[in-house]
C-alpha cells in the first residue's frame, strides 16, 4: 500500500541547470512505514472570487495524527471543459476562512502544488479564485 | 522565451482502484502565456538543529529598491529534504504559519505569493542536521547596487 510522488523540473534558464528529478514514498512520520488515509480524489468547480475551504481539517477526523506527514496536491485544471486561462489564477491558502488565511501562493490555470501540510484544525486549505469564472481544481490529501 | 516545465507523477494504491495523476506544467510569468519565468536562485544548504532560518526571503534584500519585485507573481519554490535518516525533518513556515513537515526523502513544490515583507519561507531544523535542496523561479529579481 504505497503512494510515490515524482518531480521533474527541466528549465533553460542557465545552460549548466539542467534538470531535477526526484521520487518520494509517501511515509507516516519518522519511519518507513507508508501512509494510509487520504480524502480521495476530488474535483471542485468554483465561480466566485469568495475564498472557500477546498479541505477542511475538522472534517477529516485526523486529530490523532497532526504534526505529521500530510500531503497535498491540487491543480488547477482550467474551466473543467478544457480551456486552461493562464491569467487568471487561484490563490492558495492555509487557515480559516473566518480568519486571516497565510496565501501560499497563486495556482494560474494548469499550474500544480504538492506540499506538506499539518492538518491542524482551522488551519484549512483555503481556495479564492480571482475572478468569477468558472475554474476547476482537482486535489488529493494523503495523512495519517 | 526561457523554458521550465515542472512535471509531477502520482502513484497510490490506496484505494481499491489506483490512483494516477500526472500533470505538466510550464512555468510562466504571471498572467502571461507567452513568457516563460527566465530567473532561478538555486542552492544546496544544510540546516542545523535550533535557529529558524528564511530560506527564501520575500522582500530580500531588505530595505533595497528592489524590495518587493516578487509579490504577487507567478513564483514557484522546490524544496527537498535530502536527509537519509527517516526520523529528520524539517518543518516549512511562511510568515510564521506552519505550513508543514519535510520528512527526510520528501519534497514539495508550490507557488509562492512572496506577498509582503514578511511572507519569507522559514524553516527550521528540529531533529539533526538536515541537507536541503532549493529552488526558485521567478520573473523579478535584480541585482541590488553594491
Amino acid at each position: 500500500m504505497a503512494t510515490t510522488c515524482s518531480i521533474n523540473i527541466t528549465s533553460d534558464i542557465a545552460p549548466g541547470l539542467g534538470s531535477i528529478t526526484k521520487d518520494m514514498t509517501l511515509t507516516k512520520a519518522g519511519t518507513l512505514n507508508d501512509l494510509e488515509e487520504t480524502t480521495g480524489f476530488s474535483r471542485r468547480k468554483l465561480a466566485a472570487t469568495t475564498a472557500v475551504d477546498i479541505i477542511t481539517m475538522a472534517n477529516e477526523l485526523v486529530e490523532p495524527s497532526d504534526n505529521t506527514a500530510a500531503k497535498v496536491y491540487i491543480r488547477n485544471i482550467g474551466d473543467g471543459k478544457g480551456s486552461v486561462d493562464k491569467s487568471t489564477y487561484v490563490t492558495i491558502s492555509i487557515g480559516d476562512t473566518g480568519g486571516t488565511p497565510q496565501e501560499v501562493g497563486r495556482l494560474y490555470g494548469g499550474d500544480w502544488l504538492l506540499m506538506p501540510l499539518t492538518v491542524v484544525d482551522d488551519k484549512d486549505v483555503v481556495a479564492a479564485p480571482s475572478t468569477d469564472d468558472a475554474v476547476v481544481l482537482e486535489y488529493i490529501m494523503f495523512y495519517e | 522565451m526561457a523554458t521550465t516545465t515542472a512535471a509531477v507523477t502520482l502513484s497510490s494504491d490506496l484505494l481499491s482502484d489506483s490512483i494516477s495523476v500526472s500533470a505538466s506544467s510550464t512555468l510562466m510569468k504571471a498572467g502571461t502565456t507567452a513568457d516563460g519565468l527566465d530567473m532561478v536562485d538555486y542552492g544546496v544548504i544544510e540546516i542545523v538543529t535550533g535557529d529558524q532560518f528564511d530560506l527564501l526571503d520575500a522582500d530580500n534584500p531588505a530595505s533595497s529598491p528592489i524590495a518587493g519585485v516578487m509579490a504577487n507573481k507567478a513564483n514557484k519554490v522546490y524544496i527537498a529534504n535530502h536527509a537519509t535518516d527517516e526520523t529528520y525533518y524539517v518543518t516549512i513556515m511562511i510568515d510564521a504559519q506552519n505550513v508543514g513537515r519535510l520528512y527526510a526523502g520528501d519534497w514539495m513544490f508550490i507557488p509562492w505569493a512572496a506577498e509582503d515583507a514578511n511572507a519569507d519561507i522559514e524553516i527550521t531544523s528540529t531533529t539533526g542536521t538536515n541537507k536541503i535542496e532549493y529552488a526558485l523561479f521567478h520573473q523579478g529579481r535584480t541585482l541590488n547596487a553594491s
